[in-house]
């Protein structure tokens, strides 16, 4: 047997997708393989953070139910129109929706714990907004980090993390794999999510909605190209497959979520394993 | 990983059988040097009998495109798996590669 090889787990946004971690949590700890650190990006963060808490998987599909309903969305309908109507004024900092309810919820869920409470180092990358790049964030607060992670363009105002201003991590690393390769990570298993297509569409925001998805699926792709390339070892994508679409707030599909991730993964652990008994 | 090579119409087929990945991937590579230093720059991987691919293997075929293309030759894959192809699609290596349903038609493609 070799030198132990450093473990990083990857979790990649795809908004109520990403509990499909907890399958995939449920997984690794079935088998006793040991995870060194954990980097989330958008939703994959929320779930990135639970797992370097070593919080059960049953209780993240549990939470699960609790933070993706639909009035996270609260004030989107009427912003909407006042938007087109020219009496809601638009800045850098605005977005449709009324965040409160969400941070409540976030806040519920992860108050007042610090990256350096965390049972497993945890990396979170979200995007600024200004300057366009990749910001990664380790320090301070998780709910900060995970708020700003989140902040998707126009439906969610951006959040000011020291100074800068944050939004959703996957309009520049959807599946950052990158953020593991520097922090020296042998093994990197990465769970992603490519974001489905409309075929209908009835408004402009569901065509702006449709190239949001088309950029970050493009984005991932040649990201994990790139990554794959670079790595000195190996990258372990774990793809949850889905019949059909699961939408935002489908809280009845978690169950069905987590066991997709859970197969995801399961098919992947003989390799995995293989390579860290190598 | 067994890997059997044939001569067809002047291409060369590489049937592997196995997994792509860091345990394999030096036996692949060698095995493709080996054909390359014996000139034989057109190769075709039937692709039936492998299960999987890791970025390892991913690492290997970009490895043997590049060279075997610097030197007007290929490297096109054939028989692909359903969970190969995925990776494959995942990475958009098929927008750089030439993929065929079978070997037949992959050697075709070089006349």
């Amino acid at each position: 047997m070799g030198d132990k090889k450093r473990i990083t787990l990857v979790i990649g946004s795809g908004g109520i997708k990403c509990v499909a971690a907890a399958g995939l949590w449920r997984v690794l700890q079935e088998e006793g393989i040991t995870i060194d650190s954990v980097v989330g990006c958008s939703g994959g963060s929320m779930y990135g953070a639970l797992i370097a808490n070593h919080v059960d998987e049953k209780v993240m599909g549990e939470l699960s139910r609790t933070l993706w309903t639909s009035d996270i969305m609260s004030g989107y309908t009427e912003s909407l129109k006042a938007s087109k109507d020219g009496s809601l004024r638009f800045n850098e900092h605005s977005g449709l929706v009324d965040d409160s309810v969400m941070n409540k919820k976030l806040r519920e869920v992860y108050g007042d714990l610090k990256f350096s409470d965390l049972q497993i180092p945890f990396k979170v990358v979200a995007t600024d907004l200004l300057a366009g790049g990749k910001v990664v964030l380790s320090e301070g607060s998780v709910f900060e980090a995970i708020r700003a992670s989140l902040a998707i363009p126009i439906i969610f105002p951006p959040w000011d993390v020291n100074g800068r201003l944050l939004i959703d991590g996957a309009a520049s690393d959807p599946l950052p794999i990158d953020v593991a390769i520097q922090d020296g990570a042998d093994i990197i298993i990465a769970m992603g999510f490519p974001l489905d297509y409309r075929s209908r569409f009835r408004s402009m925001t569901a065509v702006q909605e449709q190239l949001n998805s088309i950029y970050i699926n493009n984005i991932l792709t040649s990201t994990y190209a790139f990554y794959n390339l670079a790595h000195h070892a190996e990258i372990f994508p774990v793809i949850p497959e889905f019949d059909g679409t699961v939408s935002m707030f489908d809280v009845d599909k978690i169950p069905l979520v987590i066991e997709r991730g859970e197969q995801a993964a399961r098919k992947q652990m003989p390799h995995i394993k293989r390579l860290i008994l190598e | 990983m067994e890997i059997i090579d044939k001569q067809v119409d002047g291409v060369t087929i590489l049937s592997l059988t196995g997994s792509i990945d860091a345990m394999t991937a030096p036996q692949i590579t060698e095995f493709i040097q080996a054909q390359i230093a014996k000139g034989n720059t057109k190769l075709v991987a039937d692709l039936k009998g492998v299960d999987y691919t890791s970025s390892a293997g991913l690492r290997v075929l970009l490895g043997a495109i590049k060279e075997t293309r610097a030197q007007s030759g290929d490297l096109r894959l054939a028989g692909i798996q359903p969970d190969v192809q995925k990776v494959l699609n995942l990475s958009g290596f098929t927008n750089i590669l030439k993929t065929f349903a079978d070997p037949d038609a992959a050697v075709a493609s070089y006349k």
